[in-house]
Formats: C-alpha cells, sequence, structure tokens
C-alpha cells in the first residue's frame, strides 16, 4: 500500500515538475543575438522531506536526512548527503529493527540547458556512500510448516548485532526546479550496488541506512529523494547564449 | 527550440519514473517459497533385523505422538499404509534446551479392533531426544530449527515385553534436512 502511496507522489512530482520547469521556459523572448545572463554559484542546502512524511506515517519508519550540493563549473556539482535512519522489517516470521546513520558524496552533472538565468537540474551523478548501523532482532518465529504439535514457537530473545558497516556506489537521477528565488524542490532515484558490508553472524542486513531495503537476489538496491533545498550563493559567472540565425 | 526543449524534459521524466516502475515492481523474495528447506522432520527407516541391508515395510503401521501426559494425539501421515519410511514431525520450543518427543508406533493396526486375541497389534513407544538449533535461513522464511542428538540424545524403546521394534541406531547426527534418513529402526 504505502509503496504505492509512494510511488504515486513520485509520479506526481515528476508531472509537476516537468509542467513548472516548461511554463518557465515559455516566458522567455529574445530580441537580441547575444544576451549574457548572471549564473549564480554556490552551496545548496536542503533536506529529504520524504522522509519527515514517512516519519510521520510509518511508525516502521525513523529518518532525516541533509543534503547539499556545490556548483563547481557549469555542469558539474560536488554533491553529498548525510543523514539517519531507523527502520524496522516485520513480518510474520521476523521482527528486526535496524538503525544507523549514513554518508554519502559525489558529483551531479547537469544535463538540463537552462533558459536565460534559470538553474532548474535534470541530472545524473554518482555517488560513495558509507553506513554505520546496527541490526537488533527483535523477536522471531520458527518457521516451520508442520503444525502437528502446535503453534509455531516464538523467541522473544532479543539479539544485537552492533558495530556493523556497509560501502555501497550509488547512480542518481533527479530533478531540481527552482520554486521560487533560490529554492529548490527535487526528485530523485538511486539505484545502489552494494560493495561490502558486514553481515550479522548467523544472520542478515535486511536493511542498511542509507542503502535500503536489501535483496536476496542480489547487491542491487533502490531509494527515492524527495528534496527541498536553499541556494546560498556565493558569486555569479556570466553565462553568454548565443541565438541562432534562424530563431523568429 | 522551445519544443524540442520540453519534449526533451517529458522524455526524461517519464524515462525516470518508467524506470523507478520497472525496479521498485521486481520485488519477489517476500514470500517463502515452498521449496525452500525449513524446519525437517525426523526421517526413520525401517530394515530387516534378520538382514540388516533390506529394507523391511511395516505392515499396516499407524503413528501417533503423546502429550506430556502421554496421551496419543492424531494420527501422523504416513506416506503409505505399510511404509519402510517416516517422516515424525519433532515437537521444540526453546533454542539449546534438551527437548523429548514421544511416539507410539502400532503396528497390525487393522487387528486392534478384530477382537481376537493371538491377532493383535502391536503398539511400540519410542522416545526422540535432541536439541533444537535455530538457523537464519531467509528473509521470507525467517529461522529454521534444526536437531542435534549430541552426547545425551538419542531414540530410545520403551520396554514392554513385546517389543516388534528389536533396535534403533543413529546414522545421522544431525537433523537438518529431510533428503536422508537420521534414524534406522530394525524390526
Amino acid at each position: 500500500m504505502q509503496r504505492k502511496l509512494l510511488y504515486s507522489i513520485n509520479l506526481m512530482l515528476v508531472m509537476l515538475f516537468s509542467l513548472t520547469s516548461n511554463a518557465q521556459e515559455e516566458q522567455s523572448e529574445t530580441t537580441a543575438d547575444t544576451l549574457v545572463y548572471k549564473q549564480k554559484y554556490g552551496i545548496r542546502v536542503g533536506g529529504d522531506f520524504g522522509k519527515i512524511i514517512r516519519t510521520l506515517i510509518d511508525e516502521d519508519y525513523t529518518g532525516f536526512e541533509i543534503n547539499a550540493d556545490y556548483r563547481l563549473t557549469k555542469n558539474i556539482y560536488l554533491a553529498g548527503e548525510i543523514g539517519t535512519e531507523e527502520r524496522s522489517v516485520i513480518t510474520d516470521f521476523l521482527d528486526v529493527t535496524a538503525t544507523g546513520s549514513y554518508f554519502k558524496a559525489g558529483f551531479d552533472y547537469n544535463s538540463y540547458t537552462n533558459w536565460l538565468d534559470m538553474q532548474n537540474m535534470i541530472f545524473f551523478g554518482f555517488r560513495g556512500g558509507v553506513s554505520s548501523f546496527s541490526q537488533d532482532i527483535n523477536q522471531f518465529t520458527v518457521y516451520n510448516t508442520d503444525q502437528y504439535w502446535n503453534a509455531p514457537f516464538t523467541d522473544t530473545t532479543t539479539q544485537e548485532f552492533k558495530g556493523l558497516t556497509a560501502i555501497w556506489a550509488e547512480l542518481i537521477i533527479g530533478i531540481k526546479a527552482e520554486l521560487v528565488t533560490n529554492l529548490y524542490a527535487g526528485l530523485n532515484v538511486q539505484i545502489k550496488s552494494m560493495i561490502s558490508q558486514d553481515q550479522p553472524d548467523g544472520f542478515e542486513n535486511l536493511y542498511v541506512p542509507g542503502f535500503n531495503r536489501t535483496y536476496d537476489s542480489g547487491r542491487f538496491g533502490i531509494g527515492f529523494g524527495y528534496t527541498i533545498s536553499y541556494l546560498i550563493p556565493i558569486f555569479k559567472k556570466d553565462k553568454t547564449v548565443v541565438l541562432d540565425s534562424e530563431e523568429n | 527550440m522551445k519544443i524540442e526543449n520540453l519534449k526533451n524534459l517529458i522524455l526524461k521524466a517519464s524515462f525516470l519514473s518508467l524506470l523507478a516502475l520497472a525496479i521498485w515492481s521486481c520485488e519477489r523474495d517476500d514470500i517463502c517459497a515452498e521449496a525452500t528447506a525449513t524446519t525437517p522432520n525426523l526421517i526413520i527407516r525401517f530394515y530387516d533385523i534378520n538382514n540388516q541391508d533390506e529394507f523391511k515395510s511395516v505392515r499396516q503401521l499407524t503413528v501417533r505422538g503423546l502429550d506430556d501426559f502421554g496421551v496419543p494425539g492424531n494420527e501422523i501421515t504416513l506416506p503409505s499404509v505399510s511404509p519402510d519410511s517416516i517422516a515424525l514431525p519433532l515437537r521444540f520450543a526453546n533454542e539449546d534446551i534438551e527437548t523429548i518427543t514421544r511416539f507410539q508406533l502400532e503396528k497390525d493396526s487393522d487387528f486392534a479392533t478384530n477382537g481376537n486375541d493371538t491377532n493383535d497389534s502391536n503398539i511400540d513407544v519410542i522416545e526422540v531426544r535432541y536439541t533444537p538449533e535455530f538457523v537464519y535461513v531467509s528473509r521470507a522464511c525467517g529461522f529454521k530449527s534444526i536437531f542435534n542428538f549430541g552426547n545425551t540424545g538419542g531414540v530410545s524403546i520403551d520396554p514392554d515385553g513385546d517389543n516388534w521394534i528389536i533396535n534403533t541406531d543413529i546414522i545421522n547426527q544431525t537433523i537438518d534436512n529431510e533428503n536422508a534418513a537420521q534414524v534406522i529402526i530394525f524390526h
């Protein structure tokens, strides 16, 4: 249910952003052959509001993330995220809580050609991520298909696995749109690939903070980000736009 | 150029959401597959006491588990009416605590109600003693229990003066699968 909800929010945001940037584009009118626009360079700092909303509506989840990027060149940004998460995985047979914090750093490449002085982004990026976390088994019910004797046995002894670490790489694809001056809303998808992780003795990591849930089928994972960020301009650079002669 | 730009944007946005959908929807390992080996039953094979390499099926066998007070429970489903191997569910609770399950094995059970004293069924009781150990299987299946006979465990026959079970032998110290027998009963 919840995944479906998140997914529809995701879709709606995609549509919303394509509309807003579209609307901004249509306002542009050019008269001269060459135009010079000021491009802002600076640090953009924000948070993931998706994680905050999920914290409020999902009792098995608590999470918070701060993200930042710094514009290096016209299209390249230095980017990173730092966050903390607590997630309980509860099934009929397992009740496990993963708690920890993570740090991700990398680069974003803006592939979107902006009009005028706009600074919207459709970006592709790369991140390296590390997480330090613990994995606690709160209780489990032994899986037994034979019910001859009685109800399945539930072991309620808490087992804690502390001091676990994980390292992964991720590709990130996303959008950032300027809603009002210097305030950006963003949406991104992260495709993650686990490089190494400490597995608890006699158990496995079901959820890694920052990486999200793991899959039996392999080392890949996925994540979504819904960000609000504010650009703190540090300096400005000129952007020269040469208009095509064929343009009417 | 404006329209091209817009097209480009929409294209990329829809690609993005499609990609998300594709990856999001391929969750498959949340259901414990039936083929997964989870908590095993004890496998017993019946051999001929006079020819110890030969299987010997038990005629008209009925098996019931006995509770703590020795009261027989429901019939345990067997592979055939006169099987040469049976799979018995073991009781367990806490890990690492030696546990006992008792079974009554009734041979010639069709003779039980024929009123002929010289041709009656024969009930033997066996006691299986083992220690459960919990082993992680997967996200979907969680934990299973396997059973170790260890130094103090084993299978014993309650003597009743007229035992059809003559001897037992443990051929596998650990009950962790249902592919091969762990206990042999000679009769």
